[in-house]
């Protein structure tokens, strides 16, 4: 892994789980370079975007959507959820590795839990280094 | 529809690998409803292959392009400024539509993309089920609009086998008994007496065991 290696997250979020101000604390972190996409709801994280956030550079990707039965549209965090999880496997069969993408489920405003899934990514990110396919 | 599943990223790579431009052409017909081979799954796929061929240090172009039907002429041809850029053309359509883009364009090589599985419905999202095997030479009438030659793993004809228990075939419990399917819908239409219609044994001559076939419609033909 590269000395001073500093990973490019790409985060994905719904916008009723996860609004600006706690967005501007993560992207406050200086320990890695943080790109946001907002969604009007989570099943909007096709896997071609999430395929195009690790060509355009990402060493790993995070997707916030609402606890599993209080998505607004009712199942657009079910939808998301499989798609990350087809997509991981994508990425496990093209040599990537699965677990630069991951999925976490917070409650509206629950700014320790999207730290906690950035924290995770970056332990991981750690271990894996930078995206081998940049 | 006719119901196909992608490739492995592996075998793709393996069956591109000499090639340093590819076309990935889809299809907008069936395999896209089955989520094989529409616009979308040749973005994920071109999106994946550009990534598995940077990471093993392997240069290659990549274009993408849909057409609303491969099995057609008419459709390909508007691929073909596409193919003329590219080495080969990898194709996500189903096996009549990867032939039909070989025959047009000779000089080029042609690969599936898809495995083509078999003729079938849509049972419920994401769930896709063989209920025809194109045998030329069709019964539904007689048999309630269920088919046993598809549906019942013995293929029988005339009633079911006496193997079935709680309406699962016998040889593979979760599929349903065609022959169980087909007595209940005949009690519904009030079409028992069809039970009696002997069925002599099945000419295969107009199923694919007679070789390639050939439809004519002289009426259309110019």
């Amino acid at each position: 892994m590269a000395e001073h290696f500093k990973p490019k997250i790409t985060l994905f979020h719904c916008i009723n789980t996860f609004g600006d101000a706690a967005e501007i604390y993560l992207t406050g972190k200086d320990n890695c370079e943080l790109k946001t996409v907002k969604m009007p709801c989570s099943s909007m994280v096709k896997d071609i975007f999430l395929l195009r956030a690790f060509e355009a550079g990402a060493d790993g990707v995070i997707v916030l959507v609402c606890p599993e039965g209080q998505c607004r549209y009712i199942e657009g965090n079910i939808r998301a959820k499989k798609r990350v999880a087809w997509v991981q496997n994508l990425l496990d069969e093209i040599g990537l590795d699965g677990r630069r993408l991951s999925l976490t489920n917070m409650a509206a405003g629950d700014k320790s839990t999207a730290i906690q899934a950035m924290d995770d990514v970056l332990k991981n990110l750690a271990e894996m280094g930078p995206n081998p396919a940049v | 529809m006719i119901v196909g599943e992608q490739k492995s990223i592996s075998e793709i790579k393996g069956i591109i690998a000499p090639y340093k431009k590819i076309l990935i052409m889809g299809c907008g017909t069936c395999v896209k409803t089955c989520f094989a081979g529409g616009e979308d799954e040749v973005a994920v796929l071109a999106s994946a292959l550009r990534l598995a061929c940077k990471k093993d240090g392997k240069k290659i172009d990549i274009e993408e392009f849909t057409v609303e039907r491969q099995c057609e002429d008419e459709f390909i041809q508007e691929g073909a400024p596409a193919v003329s850029r590219n080495d080969g053309v990898l194709s996500l359509a189903c096996g009549a539509g990867v032939q039909a883009l070989a025959r047009r364009f000779v000089k080029t090589p042609v690969f599936p993309g898809v495995n083509t599985t078999f003729i079938g419905v849509l049972e419920k999202q994401g769930v896709f089920t063989e209920e025809c095997a194109g045998c030329g030479d069709c019964k539904l009438a007689v048999f309630g609009g269920i088919c046993p030659v598809t549906r019942c793993a013995k293929k029988l004809l005339n009633g079911p086998c006496g193997g079935s228990q709680n309406g699962k075939c016998e040889i593979n419990p979760e599929t349903d008994c065609a022959w169980q399917m087909i007595i209940e819908r005949l009690r519904i239409l009030g079409q028992m007496n069809n039970l009696r219609v002997y069925i002599p044994p099945k000419n295969w001559r107009t199923s694919l065991s007679g070789g390639p076939r050939k439809m004519v419609r002289e009426d259309h033909m110019i």
